[in-house]
């Protein structure tokens, strides 16, 4: 689930009013069960093609991605701080544990004293080659899609990347992979990396627009 | 007294399984184990110069010591392998349970030996009524709680329990057919307690259940809420408890405007007891000999074992154990919830269904969060009555709605001691709380921490905080006006044995600089934007013992001086053992050598025999029963309820007691040359033991070594063996010893004379405390206050106690560092109680098996004002004062304090616990 | 399955066939018997199943042993709270947690030692300000979970201990 409601639509831009009416109408029509299965699945990049405008459908596509990007899977080592979040509900990674110099931890607790390069199921361990923290300036935890949108087409933020990297690193990279193979005992990012990859590039390629604020 | 040696008792059972509870041998030759496991024995004792504890040793080095450190080869006369066992359990109670599916659990993975319900039907075991009803949920039926067990599989080989214990973690394998909803069972026990005192202090009560006896609902609406009696006032106790509280409720509802009367509620959360060594046991039945061992980690082994024998009394042959050995180990935390556990009957049926192996069956945490025992959820709603001209509490009434989950367990017990624990300090004229104890699906609630005073306290203490507020008098004036004094009467209508010192800790914490400062404080530290500062007070009584209370004990000098000592009682970190022998050190002089604890089987000569409920008997069949000179009304109780220091001490300071009167102090008049008749003779008591030496004025000291050693040429008392029992007083009888009675607060003794054996002495008269004492809701209890200051950070709405006083009341401590200790390990549990902790109570909570740690939150260093919390300990009003329990209340006042602090800090009464950032978020 | 070669308290241990999913602290609870390292949750949470690890190039570490593998052990150098008494005689911590009444029920106890102690010998290495001490001592032992005894004697063991020998652990 999402961390934080996203925030009201402004009502001014006209090409909206679709958007809403069809989002509201989807929402009066889902029950819980349905709800829970929105959160888990991803809509595919054609089902955004009643949105006739490419920049309200860039957003709003983005805005499906973001439940991949805020889910815990991702958020907890896109921290906000130096310190990773674990488990479900964000609460900070125990053992303490920080970032240290190269976000692989510090000298005292490296990551991989723990994680080991794959999962150990029986310990319930996450695990990846390069188990690591997200740079500082990739932390996203606590902001709106609006403002994930923003950080991660900025390459300042980005590690200089450009969005056909971006598209490249969510698609493909087996660290961002991992999130959809947690391992027993976590739940999964919502759909699967290659929906995602997709939903990324149907986002590029109508222009990467950002939903605001 | 030689390290392995071992009496067993005859303790028969009525169905003829002999019963023998030893605490645990050792695994080595005795040089080595007593240097890890009895302290005594080593070069280096920390306790003889009162320096740390006597398992101080063997805890640092790692050596075995608690159940979960014992496998079959660590055994001596053990088969050396150990094989395994798991429950599987159910995580859903409201569909049928279908049956389990192993099919992916084949080859190398298959279980030896799969025991269900149909099994242990088949073999004649009967559940014992603390954990009905059913040990295994039978197929074809819903299970009665989340977690129940559907089946224990055994694994000969541990790779194969390891691996399978993977495939069985998702739950799949037990099935599940149509929707049921839960199971309904009636309530676990409702009562109610009302009492109208006298028109003045002294004169006697009008009603109260010490009078009348404890009301009970005539039955339940919709299978769970009390209906009480229709009101008569000269009807039976139920119809007069009626008549007398309506009558209470009617005055507080009456709109009265001089008399301000506040109705709250309060709702408390489930926690777990979170201690951190998981349950488990460790059996096996030798066919050849018909003798089931058990390794058990436990607060109650006498309960544990005779329940055991319970369970398989009727059992079909080949499944009834001709004798029952427990070994007791250490326990890795307690804190109730090791109390009564069904845990060692599924270890019995384990070790009986894999005959000649021994097997181990223990809970990792997510099957210790699923299965163990926690605190009961509260929810309650009082009302206080205050006379706004005086600032005297006029009236309360409450009532109490708990939870306890899927098993009885000791559900009506907390009910009852919440209830009359609710009005805490105070001394209220007219009462009247109503409880009540219901089943539900959700995990097994019974003893922990406080046993439904934390939580009834807690909501007592933040009310008359609310009530102070408004009548604008100062929190600590308001209390010191409503404390109940000496010879108060309780709730129950009974009074407190010993000295009330309330008004000392309330000076206390009215004194202290967190609470005088406390206006300066928040003006200096809110100068920092976004923090609010708030300080907040609370005072409570807990009381210690449970009604039946026992103590065995034996203790013994040796002719060099050693001191032994052997109890019953069970070390969870409390320190009993170090306890002991400091209290033991007083009478004989010097730190016992040996002090072996969890010993229930070594009381053998003493030959006790016991019959029906020490809590339910009648008069006069305890007057017949107690004409039999071995007879006592409980033989051993668990240890819990704080009752180490007063109850668990007691038997061995008293058995200390005859082998100075009979043994050192008659040898010392040998060495003094003092005759039989000469009038110092009968001055015992004026001797005093200083740096191991006998000190009598105007007589040369006497080493302890040289008065041992001439006790046991002369054939002396050099060693005894009591057994005590409390029902808020203690049992007294009369001795004849060297040919004159000896009258002490035991109800059993055996004597040893020089190096023999011991021989019991009959008593020649007893008094057992009157059953009618039954009715107390309290008689022992000790004083604990707190002040607490916090920091609310605003915009989070995150709470931090940045610093807290406490002060006790526990007459004599007799290991101050250990009181200090439960202070500070109380004040970490209340920290978690009020901010951190919580559980949901049926499919989102523990009893799905999901939850572990990281998602429940207990107190770390970096929680708790390492450096400024301050313990403070009262020191005894005589210097001879018997230890009080403290274990309990010190934990308890600090919730409130917090909650207080709250109020005082951001204008918000919170009425609900844990308090959480998104409460106050924003403030 | 993996073939395990390890050092325990400076004993060589294996060659020994494991499973690639049996724990390490199984493997030293249930196959060598040494029990001094507990069980407590199985998360990596509470960490009372901390052993020290010395690494090659001089430095140790504490790990859990509960979420890790055994085979992840392979070649190292590890000490368990049974190793830390050398001859008989307890070491400074272990007695300061005796004498200070540091634990209760002891369960966690093994943990807070080998953690205190990989403390020391960092500050040996790098001492810290006398003004930090308290916050470092906090810091390097907040990740133990104790349930008994509200980390305070704990806390002033440690301390104690540092400024006995204040001019090895301090600046």
């Amino acid at each position: 689930m999402p961390n934080r409601r996203p925030r009201t639509v402004r009502f001014d831009a006209p090409l909206v009013w679709p958007t809403l009416a069809a989002l509201l109408l989807a929402a009066t029509l889902t029950t819980p069960a349905e709800a829970a299965d929105a959160a888990r699945t991803l809509a595919p990049p054609e089902s955004f093609q009643a949105i006739g405008d490419a920049a309200a459908r860039s957003a709003a596509v983005f805005t499906e991605v973001s439940k991949v990007l805020t889910h815990p899977r991702c958020v907890n080592c896109h921290p906000a701080g130096d310190r990773p979040l674990q488990h479900e509900s964000g609460r900070l990674h125990q053992p303490p544990v920080e970032r240290g110099a190269d976000g692989f931890g510090l000298a005292a607790m490296r990551c991989s004293i723990c994680h080991q390069k794959a999962n150990f199921d029986p310990g319930r361990m996450p695990g990846h080659p390069h188990w690591h923290l997200a740079p500082r300036p990739m932390g996203w935890q606590g902001k709106t899609p609006g403002e994930i949108c923003a950080q991660v087409k900025d390459p300042a933020r980005n590690g200089g990347r450009s969005l056909q990297q971006i598209h490249e690193h969510i698609a493909t990279d087996s660290l961002v992979g991992w999130a959809w193979a947690p391992g027993f005992g976590r739940e999964a990012a919502p759909g699967t990396q290659k929906e995602t990859g997709a939903l990324v590039a149907a986002w590029i390629k109508d222009g990467a627009v950002c939903p605001g604020p | 007294m030689a390290l392995s040696r071992r009496e067993f008792v005859k303790l028969v059972t009525s169905s003829g399984i002999v019963l023998s509870l030893a605490r645990l041998a050792p695994a080595a030759p005795p040089g080595f184990t007593a240097r890890e496991t009895l302290p005594g024995r080593q070069a280096w004792n920390p306790a003889a110069a009162g320096a740390g504890r006597i398992d101080g040793v063997a805890k640092v080095t790692g050596a075995k010591l608690y159940a979960s450190d014992y496998r079959a080869s660590d055994l001596p006369g053990w088969p050396a392998k150990t094989s395994h066992a798991m429950l599987v359990r159910a995580a859903d109670a409201t569909h049928v349970y279908a049956g389990l599916d192993l099919a992916r659990l084949r080859g190398a993975l298959e279980p030896t030996v799969v025991v269900t319900a149909a099994d242990v039907a088949r073999i004649g075991a009967r559940v014992p009524p603390f954990y009905r009803d059913d040990l295994f949920c039978a197929a074809g039926k819903t299970p009665l709680y989340l977690g129940q067990p559907v089946a224990l599989l055994i694994f000969e080989e541990f790779d194969a329990f390891d691996r399978a214990r993977l495939v069985l973690r998702d739950g799949t394998p037990v099935r599940f057919g149509r929707e049921t909803g839960p199971v309904p069972m009636p309530p676990y026990g409702a009562n109610r307690f009302v009492r109208v005192a006298g028109p003045t202090p002294g004169a006697p009560d009008v009603y109260s259940p010490l009078q009348a006896g404890w009301a009970r609902p005539i039955r339940f609406q919709h299978g769970q809420v009390p209906v009480w009696a229709p009101a008569r006032r000269t009807g039976d106790v139920n119809a007069s408890a009626s008549y007398h509280g309506e009558r209470i409720r009617a005055e507080l509802a009456a709109n009265d405007p001089g008399m301000l009367v506040l109705d709250r509620e309060f709702a408390t959360q489930s926690v777990d007891p979170m201690f951190l060594e998981p349950e488990c046991g460790l059996g096996w039945y030798d066919t050849r000999n018909g003798t089931l061992a058990l390794v058990l980690g436990v607060q109650s082994p006498y309960e544990a074992a005779t329940s055991v024998a319970s369970l398989l009394g009727r059992a079909r042959a080949g499944f009834k154990p001709r004798r029952i050995e427990g070994h007791f180990a250490y326990v890795g935390g307690g804190f109730g919830g090791r109390d009564h556990t069904p845990m060692p009957l599924y270890v019995a049926l384990a070790a009986l269904f894999l005959a000649d192996r021994p097997v181990r069956l223990g809970h990792d945490r997510y099957e210790q969060f699923q299965a163990g025992i926690k605190r009961h959820a509260f929810t309650m709603r009082s009302r206080i009555g205050v006379d706004r001209a005086s600032g005297k509490i006029r009236a309360f009434a409450a009532d109490h709605v708990l939870d306890g989950g899927g098993q009885a367990n000791y559900s009506a017990s907390v009910a009852d001691v919440g209830a009359t624990g609710a009005i805490g300090i105070y001394e209220i004229p007219k009462v009247d709380v109503t409880t009540v104890a219901v089943h539900s699906r959700g995990v097994t609630a019974g003893s922990m921490r406080g046993y439904g005073t934390l939580q009834t306290m807690t909501a007592l203490e933040t009310l008359i905080d609310e009530t102070a507020e408004a009548l604008r008098l100062d929190p600590i004036e308001f209390r010191r006006r409503n404390a109940l004094p000496t010879d108060g009467r309780t709730m129950a209508g009974n009074t407190y044995w010993g000295p009330v010192r309330t008004p000392e800790i309330l000076d206390k914490l009215d004194k202290h600089a967190i609470w005088r400062e406390r206006a300066a404080e928040k003006a200096r530290r809110q100068q920092r934007a976004g923090i609010l500062v708030g300080t907040g007070v609370a005072c409570v009584t807990k009381d210690f013992g449970s009604g039946a209370d026992c103590t065995l004990a034996t203790v013994g000098v040796e002719p060099d001086g050693r001191i032994w000592i052997h109890n019953d009682a069970v070390e969870m970190g409390t320190g009993i053992g170090t306890a002991l022998a400091n209290r033991v050190a007083g009478v004989l002089g010097g730190v016992a050598d040996e002090v072996a604890i969890a010993q229930v089987d070594a009381f053998g000569p003493l030959a006790l025999v016991k019959t029906g409920d020490p809590y339910a008997m009648a008069q006069a069949t305890q007057d017949r029963a107690a004409r039999n000179p071995r007879w006592v009304p409980e033989i051993s109780s668990p240890s819990s309820g704080s009752i180490g220091a007063h109850v668990s001490t007691h038997g061995a300071a008293e058995a200390a007691r005859v082998v100075f009167r009979f043994g050192l102090w008659p040898a010392a008049l040998d060495l003094w040359k003092i005759a039989p008749g000469d009038p110092r003779a009968r001055r015992w008591e004026t001797a005093r033991w200083r740096d191991r030496t006998l000190v009598m004025p105007e007589l040369p000291p006497l080493p302890l070594e040289q008065v041992a050693a001439r006790a046991h040429a002369r054939k002396g008392i050099t060693g005894a063996m009591v057994h005590g029992f409390s029902r808020w007083a203690w049992s007294r009888a009369t001795f004849d010893l060297a040919g004159q009675p000896w009258t002490a607060d035991i109800d059993a003794l055996a004597v040893r004379r020089g190096g023999g054996d011991f021989a019991r002495r009959d008593r020649t008269s007893v008094t057992f405390p009157p059953t009618v004492y039954t009715r107390f809701g309290t008689s022992y209890s000790s004083v604990c206050g707190t002040v607490v200051r916090v920091e609310v950070e605003r915009t989070a709405g995150v709470v931090r106690v940045v610093s807290a006083y406490s002060v006790v009341e526990c007459g004599s401590a007799l290991v101050p560092q250990i009181v200090i200790g439960q202070m500070q390990g109380g004040f970490a549990m209340g920290v978690g109680y009020a901010l951190l902790e919580s559980l949901p109570l049926y499919e989102d909570g523990p009893g799905n098996g999901r939850w572990n740690l990281g998602p429940y939150v207990v107190a770390r260093a970096a929680d708790l004002p390492l450096s400024a919390f301050e313990c403070e300990v009262l020191p005894p009003l005589a210097p001879g004062d018997p230890p009080k329990g403290v274990a309990e209340v010190v934990m308890i006042p600090i919730v409130p304090a917090i909650l207080n602090a709250i109020f005082d800090a951001t204008g918000r009464r919170i009425q609900s616990l844990p308090v959480t950032p998104a409460m106050l978020k924003g403030v | 399955m993996t073939t395990l070669n390890l050092t325990i308290n400076g004993r060589p241990h294996g060659p020994v066939d494991v499973r690639d999913e049996l724990t390490m602290n199984d493997f030293l609870r249930e196959y060598l018997g040494l029990t001094g390292t507990k069980f407590g949750c199985g998360a990596a949470q509470c960490l009372s199943c901390a052993v020290i690890v010395d690494e090659a190039d001089g430095t140790s570490h504490t790990s859990p042993t509960c979420v890790v593998p055994a085979v992840a052990f392979n070649s190292k150098s590890v000490r368990t709270v049974e190793g830390l008494a050398k001859n008989g005689e307890l070491s400074a911590l272990q007695k300061a947690f005796i004498d200070h009444f540091a634990f209760q029920c002891g369960y966690c106890t093994a943990g807070f030692l080998n953690e205190s102690q990989v403390l020391l010998e960092r500050l040996a290495k790098a001492p810290v300000a006398r003004a930090d001490l308290d916050t470092t001592i906090v810091d390097a032992l907040n990740g133990h979970l104790c349930r008994c005894t509200g980390y305070y004697k704990y806390r002033e063991a440690v301390r104690d201990v540092i400024l006995a020998d204040a001019t090895r652990y301090l600046v």
